[in-house]
């Protein structure tokens, strides 16, 4: 095999050439855009979706999916948010407080899906559609319909910069990246879960335990969804049960951009955060070129087609 | 003289540098019954697939309807007259018996015509004198009334050729005289028919020619006008090879009893299985497909559930429910289905080699990956696996490299009981003298190991006992010099004294 048509076979080769164009044609437009303020203005932009396309990336490949991440993260912002409202005085106790319902109710709603899924060997798109609707639900209930402030209570992450100019936010997504990088490369369980999007069965006859290791990955991706939350109302400082909407489908696309398949078994978090950056960079580039929005949301769409039909060039030939 | 309708000559299908036909001549009269047999693998399917269009033959001829032909497509095939019914069910459940004949191959223009279609069946029930409701569905019908669905399916096109493959052989005894007497009324409306089928009582009874394949080849075909063809004639054909398709394998002594298993049954109703390997003994389990010797041994792995049974390991009773706790007490179960069951495709070869190892011989909850190459490397070179890289992800590998992937994943693991479902399917002959080789080796380190096989000079060359299973029962037992083709195979096809 040679170096020249491996390098091309993989993916991230492809996305990295795909963003240094779309980076060096929108700068040749207009030289702000690569600015260091601005490529840091995209990573904040793109911080809460990259952490749900880590979630969703470590589902896909390990053979599931999970619709209800925006939801799940919209709950447990909404859990925070009540608490913040219920207490008169915020101290550190009340933080830690805070942090730990929103980081338990994402790891309770992961479990949920997990366990049904794994049980009941139903298809997890339609378990996790359903139980969206579920988390939504008991967002809506919680809240009232209302708009939920957080107090300002996560405004010092969202505020705090390292050195005085990389804000925080960016490490927090750095560092699920990361962490989702290790988990799938580096331990026992990431390996295995490969082994269980990859095939089954043979996973199943290895001696690998099916249920548990799926039930385990749910609740990791609810624990992410957590803190997508925080990162969520550090920059917003507000949540309404209806903000996790089109976040799920937008993970979905970046996690595929960057090379997971929904066959599972196959693919890479450098892959997803890829992705994950090229639709961030989209985005801004639009902004900065002044793109009217409604077109703005015409050529996402066309690109993420693009994307995913070029990714897929090597299986077409191969069908049948 | 009969008019002769198909012939197909000197068809030799090479896979991968294996010949599974090589160079068969056979015809077909009009009207007949021609009987195919030959043991599993033998290339009966091999051969209808060629004349179905399903592959190309890399060699030979086939006159149809006053033509040649070097190879058939699916199309043509169907053009030409030929119709199948398979062995496997391909009938959609939820849909009613017309609907199923016709789909697909509708009548009608833009919109069906469900009147005429429904027309057309009721009278071909009517004329192969058989009692189907033809709105009912498929769901609703017991399996041989699903079976005679089949038939009228293929028989629908019209069809001169009617090739059946093991149409029996889910059937019990009045069923399958049902299905057989239907075979002989087809033939009689003048189509020719192609009959597969292991069951040699059967064959003797309904065919006007029985042709006996072994090894992909033609060994004889017999007239069978007047249906007196002795089956210890057919069954000497069938087996029979030369000395030299032989493993010779090295001896060594057997130790003490390893495994037992008592009183195993996989369901409520069925047969009672008790056996014993040694230490350092293979024991072969023969028998035709779909004798049950593969789900004998998933019931022990914990890979199905089982009704009952009890497992004891060097006479100590051990809890085996899953494959996980299986392994945990030594088991090794190198599948059947190795693409399937055995491996993962879209990974590595050395992560397919390590992921049941990862328990026991790599310690820690960390794992790096890339000092993983150390630890199977031996094994791999041992075994001889081709790959451009240990990081190849395993659908790259040809068919015996992957299943010396499956191999090494095991050795790996370092297991005392082994269990072979059909190890060596499908590879080439290097490739399973490389097995044969390990297979000895891990004997003689006083492993224990179960094989399952059809290949007949494998089954023969390397068991030290072999147990034939036929219908979920073991049936008998042969050991040492008793272990000959034509003791199994007889009792395999139950014909042994007959």
């Amino acid at each position: 095999m040679k170096t020249k048509k491996h390098l091309l076979k993989d993916q991230r080769v492809l996305l990295a050439i795909v963003i240094v164009t779309i980076v060096a044609t929108v700068t040749a437009i207009n030289p702000k855009f690569i600015a260091i303020t601005n490529l840091i203005t995209i990573f904040q932009q793109i911080s809460v979706i990259g952490i749900l396309t880590m979630a969703m990336g470590l589902l896909l490949i390990s053979g599931g999916i999970d619709l209800s991440i925006g939801n799940i993260m919209v709950l447990s912002g909404v859990v925070m948010a009540r608490i913040i409202e219920s207490r008169d005085v915020i101290n550190e106790g009340t933080l830690l407080l805070v942090i730990g319902a929103g980081v338990a109710t994402g790891i309770i709603c992961g479990f949920l899906n997990g366990i049904v899924i794994a049980k009941s060997k139903c298809i997890p798109l339609i378990i996790t559609l359903g139980t969206s609707q579920m988390f939504y639900g008991l967002a809506l209930t919680i809240s009232g319909g209302r708009i939920m402030s957080f107090k300002g209570v996560f405004d010092a992450l969202g505020k705090t910069k390292l050195f005085s100019f990389f804000p925080v936010m960016l490490f927090v997504l750095l560092g699920m990246a990361l962490l989702s990088f290790i988990i799938l490369n580096y331990t026992k369980f990431g390996r295995r879960i490969v082994a269980i999007g990859g095939n089954e069965k043979n996973a199943y006859l290895s001696g690998i335990p099916i249920v548990k290791y799926k039930v385990t990955i749910y609740g990791i991706a609810g624990a992410f969804c957590a803190i997508a939350a925080i990162i969520f109302s550090s920059r917003i400082d507000s949540i309404t049960a209806n903000a996790g909407s089109g976040y799920e489908t937008n993970a979905l696309t970046a996690a595929i951009i960057g090379g997971i398949t929904f066959e599972g078994g196959k693919g890479t978090i450098s892959g997803a955060f890829l992705g994950c950056m090229l639709i961030g960079i989209i985005s801004n580039a639009m902004n900065i070129l002044q793109v009217q929005s409604y077109v703005q949301t015409v050529i996402t769409g066309a690109i993420i087609v693009c994307a995913v039909v070029l990714s897929n060039i090597s299986n077409i030939k191969k069908t049948l | 003289m009969k008019k002769t309708i198909l012939n197909m000559k000197e068809i030799k299908k090479e896979f991968s540098g294996i010949y599974a036909l090589s160079g068969i001549t056979f015809d077909l009269y009009e009207g007949e019954i021609h009987c195919l047999v030959g043991e599993n693998g033998a290339g009966k399917s091999t051969l209808m697939k060629v004349l179905s269009g399903a592959y190309s033959p890399s060699e030979g001829t086939m006159a149809l309807a006053g033509k040649e032909y070097a190879a058939l497509t699916p199309a043509m095939s169907k053009a030409l007259g030929i119709a199948i019914v398979y062995q496997e069910n391909d009938l959609v459940p939820s849909m009613d018996v017309v609907e199923n004949i016709y789909v697909g191959n509708e009548k009608g223009s833009l919109f069906p015509d469900f009147k005429l279609m429904l027309d057309e069946t009721k009278k071909q029930i009517g004329e192969l004198g058989i009692f189907i409701n033809p709105l009912e569905k498929i769901e609703n019908l017991p399996v041989s009334d699903q079976q005679f669905v089949k038939i009228l399916k293929a028989l629908s096109v019209k069809p001169n050729i009617l090739i059946m493959d093991e149409p029996t052989s889910m059937f019990n005894v009045q069923d399958s005289a049902k299905v057989l007497d239907l075979v002989k009324r087809i033939s009689e409306m003048g189509i020719s028919i192609i009959y597969i089928s292991h069951y040699l009582n059967e064959v003797v009874q309904i065919a006007d020619r029985i042709t006996v394949i072994r090894d992909g080849m033609v060994i004889n075909t017999y007239d069978n006008k007047n249906k007196d063809i002795p089956i210890s004639i057919i069954t000497k054909d069938m087996v029979g090879r030369s000395v030299d398709m032989f493993y010779n394998k090295e001896k060594h002594a057997i130790g003490e009893i390893m495994l037992e298993v008592k009183h195993l049954q996989l369901s409520s109703n069925s047969p009672v299985i008790d056996f014993s390997v040694r230490k350092g003994e293979i024991l072969g389990f023969s028998g035709m497909v779909g004798s049950g010797r593969t789900e004998i041994v998933r019931a022990i792995t914990g890979a199905d559930r089982r009704y009952a049974g009890d497992i004891f390991i060097h006479g100590k009773q051990v809890k085996i429910n899953t494959p996980k706790q299986s392994i945990e007490e030594g088991f090794a179960h190198i599948t059947e289905d190795r693409q399937l069951l055995g491996l993962m495709l879209s990974v590595s070869v050395l992560e397919n080699t390590t992921i049941v190892g990862m328990r026991n011989k790599i310690k820690g909850f960390f794992v790096n990956i890339k000092k993983h190459p150390r630890l199977v490397e031996n094994i791999i070179k041992k075994l001889k696996i081709k790959m451009p890289s240990i990081w190849t992800e395993a659908i790259y590998l040809s068919g015996g490299n992957q299943q010396k992937v499956v191999l090494a994943k095991w050795i790996f693991a370092e297991q005392d009981i082994y269990i072979f479902d059909e190890p060596t399917r499908g590879i080439d002959i290097n490739a399973k003298e490389e097995f044969y080789k390990q297979m000895t080796e891990l004997t003689k380190q006083g492993k224990c190991i179960i094989m399952i096989s059809s290949d007949m000079p494998e089954l023969i060359s390397m068991s030290d006992r072999v147990l034939i299973i036929r219908d979920g029962a073991i049936d008998s037992e042969l050991i040492g010099e008793k272990i000959k083709e034509q003791e199994i195979i007889e009792r395999a096809l139950g014909v042994h004294h007959l």
